[in-house]
Formats: structure tokens, C-alpha cells, sequence
């Protein structure tokens, strides 16, 4: 085992510890050790990515990613749903910047209203029905803290150890493209990974393409373009599911109705 | 910027929003907590999506994640209406309290661990530190007119 692949395994077994005892649970329940834990485990993660480019563009993302994640793990961790609820809206939120980062502003902007501005105000709408404080006991237990803490541990550990082979330094050479079925690739499976990735494109290509100034307009072009098809089928989906869920209310009503009529006859 | 390690780094956040998704949607009981995990899920595909739609400099990752979107509002609208009927049938938001819905081979979850009883909630209320006097009510004045 060579000494990143430890590290890897360091930091899963560290973050599987700290997710373990912020989780809530009866007695034992040290959050501040667990966060320090996961803290420890998050830069063991991120010091295997190598840094981005110019200190202003690193300070950003750096920034935006902690946001994301520490809100994320305060969203799985608290024991008030509604703390839940309001620490993943600001999950949103570190999502929809990291969008705004890649260029993606027609996403940003849709997952701050879509997401933060209309489901989640939905889920707190359902929360206010239940006991929001987090005195409820199935609030204040976890199904099987330490195999759930594994699990999700040992998941982010294999992604980013796939992901460091996949974009280690000593493989990133001029990329070979190599076909799925050719020679090259039935002779060595596996054998360099990179050789999968096309070349990063240029400025010029991206400020054409993805990163255009009419970038509603190229999106718009492209959705209502190629994927017509998949947008008509998305809208029906859409109205099935405002229907299925009316229907889901109107059948409870239509119950009650009819039962409290035979009551009184 | 360097593409290649703007990938990498999105690639590493998206999959810690996933793994963080999935200890929320194992191990949490409330259902509104467990659909917020799944959320949780699909915002690190998302940004998976868009910082490989960049890389390879086609829209198609974000014309997937508006699909997400979608997909995702539909599935909000559908578990809120699954879960505000099964909260008028039960008054818990529980999930086990649904466990007789397993299958017949499968061994109920007993419990074992009882929580911690819950706080006490607050039996006297704070009060203002009284300021200002009062005034002095003077009887000629506020005497009745009638």
C-alpha cells in the first residue's frame, strides 16, 4: 500500500468516525470531536486534489466548496429538521455559487429559485405540521449510526481514489485517444486510465461554446433544439406528477367523506 | 485556469455531497430528513454533470441537470403528498412506524436503543426588566364626563 492509498484510507476512516459520532444517538454523542474528526478527513481529501490556478480563483472555490460541504454534513447531522431544512438551503446555495463558478449562471439561478425557493419552502411547509424542535425520539436516533457513517465514508473514499488514478500527474501526458474497441484497449484494460480523457479545451473553445456571452440564448437553443423531445417529455412528467399528487390529497378527502356520512346515516 | 484540475476538484466535491447524501438517507428516521439526503444526492450529480459538460465543452451535462431539476420537483411534489397522508394515518413522521409494510420473511427492527428523554421545555418565561415609571394617574382628570 503506498503512502497516497494510506492516506486515502486514513481519511475515510476518519471521516467515517466523525459522521459516526455527529450523528444523533443516545449518550456519547461528542459533535465537537466528530467535527474535528470530519474536518481532518475533509483536508485529507482536498490535499490530494492539486490547487486551481490563480489565488483569487482558489480562494473562491475554496470558499464556495467548505460552504457546501460543512452545510451539507449539518444538514444530515442536526437533530431539528428545520435546522435540516435551513442548512440545506444554504447547501443550495454553495451549489448554485459552484454553478456560477463553471460558467453554468442559468443553473445557479434556477437552483436558487427551483430548489431553495420552492421545495424547500414546500418541505418546511410539511416540517411546521411535526414537532420542529427536534424533541421527537425518532429525531434524536439513527438506524445503525456507524454502518450508515461507513458506508457513506467508504463511498467518497473509492470515488476520489478512483479519481486520483484517474487524474494523477505521472499518467496526464499528451492524451491518447483511444477507442473502446480497438487493439490498443483490448491489449491493455485499464492499463492508463487518462488515456480515456480528450485534452482540456482552450480558452478560445470554451468562450465559443460553454462559456459564450449569450449563454441563456446558446442553453435555450440547445434544449429546445436537440432535446425537444426530452423537454415535451419532462413537462408531461411534470403535469402526471401535479396530478398524482393531487389525486394523492382528493383520495384521503373523498375517504373521510364518505366514512363520516355513514357514521351519521 | 487549469481545466483539468477545475474538473478533478468538482469531481471530489461532487462525490463527498453524494457520500454525505447517503449517511443522511441510511441513517436519519425523519422522512422529510431522508428525502432532504436524497436532495442532497442528486446535488452532487449536478455538479458532477456541469464540470464534465465544461470539460468537454458541450452543454449536455447542463442541459441534464435542468432535467434533474425537474425530475426533482416532480418527486418533491409526489413525497410530500406520500408523506403528509401517511402523517394524518400515523402523527409521526417515523419512518419504522411504516416497518409492518415489510415483507413476511423479513425480521422486524427492535429497537434497543431508547432515547435520551427530551429536554424539559421552559417553565417560566424571561421577563422585560421594567423601565420607565409609571404615571400617576390623576383622579380629577380621568374622571367621567357623562
Amino acid at each position: 500500500m503506498t503512502g497516497v492509498q494510506g492516506m486515502f484510507v486514513t481519511a475515510t476512516l476518519l471521516g467515517a468516525l466523525g459522521m459516526w459520532l455527529m450523528l444523533p444517538r443516545r449518550g456519547f454523542q461528542k459533535r465537537r470531536w466528530g467535527a474535528l474528526l470530519a474536518v481532518v478527513s475533509l483536508g485529507l481529501f482536498a490535499a490530494q486534489v492539486p490547487p486551481l490556478g490563480a489565488t483569487l480563483d482558489r480562494t473562491v472555490f475554496d470558499v464556495l466548496a467548505l460552504v457546501t460541504l460543512v452545510s451539507a454534513v449539518c444538514t444530515v447531522t442536526f437533530r431539528s429538521p428545520v435546522y435540516s431544512a435551513v442548512w440545506f438551503g444554504l447547501t443550495l446555495l454553495g451549489t448554485s455559487g459552484l454553478f456560477l463558478f463553471q460558467g453554468a449562471q442559468f443553473l445557479s439561478m434556477a437552483t436558487i429559485t427551483i430548489y431553495a425557493g420552492a421545495i424547500l419552502v414546500t418541505f418546511l411547509f410539511v416540517l411546521m405540521l411535526s414537532d420542529p424542535r427536534g424533541r421527537a425520539y425518532y429525531d434524536r436516533l439513527s438506524w445503525e449510526a456507524m454502518l450508515s457513517a461507513s458506508a457513506g465514508a467508504v463511498m467518497v473514499g473509492v470515488l476520489t481514489m478512483t479519481l486520483s488514478k484517474v487524474f494523477s500527474p505521472d499518467a496526464a501526458g499528451p492524451p491518447v485517444p483511444v477507442k473502446p474497441g480497438s487493439a490498443a484497449a483490448a491489449a491493455s484494460p485499464g492499463e492508463t486510465p487518462t488515456a480515456a480523457l480528450p485534452a482540456p479545451p482552450s480558452a478560445q473553445a470554451l468562450e465559443a461554446n460553454v462559456l459564450s456571452a449569450q449563454h441563456v440564448a446558446r442553453l435555450g437553443g440547445e434544449l429546445f433544439g436537440r432535446h425537444l423531445l426530452a423537454v415535451e417529455a419532462a413537462g408531461a412528467l411534470l403535469f402526471v406528477a401535479l396530478l398524482g399528487a393531487t389525486a394523492m390529497m382528493a383520495q384521503g378527502k373523498i375517504e373521510r367523506f364518505q366514512r363520516s356520512h355513514h357514521g351519521d346515516g | 485556469m487549469d481545466e483539468l484540475t477545475l474538473l478533478y476538484s468538482y469531481q471530489v466535491v461532487g462525490a463527498m455531497l453524494l457520500g454525505i447524501g447517503i449517511v443522511g438517507f441510511l441513517a436519519r428516521r425523519n422522512m422529510i430528513v431522508i428525502f432532504l439526503s436524497v436532495e442532497m444526492m442528486l446535488q452532487g450529480v449536478s455538479v458532477s454533470l456541469v464540470s464534465w459538460g465544461r470539460f468537454n465543452n458541450d452543454w449536455g451535462g447542463q442541459v441534464l441537470t435542468v432535467f434533474v431539476i425537474t425530475v426533482a420537483a416532480c418527486e418533491a411534489a409526489i413525497a410530500l403528498a406520500l408523506v403528509l397522508g401517511l402523517f394524518r394515518r400515523s402523527g409521526v413522521l417515523d419512518v419504522l412506524y411504516w416497518q409492518s409494510l415489510r415483507e413476511a420473511n423479513q425480521e422486524p427492527y427492535i429497537e434497543h436503543e431508547l432515547p435520551e428523554p427530551p429536554p424539559e421545555p421552559l417553565k417560566s418565561w424571561p421577563h422585560l426588566t421594567p423601565a420607565g415609571v409609571e404615571p400617576r394617574i390623576e383622579e380629577d382628570l380621568h374622571r367621567s364626563h357623562v
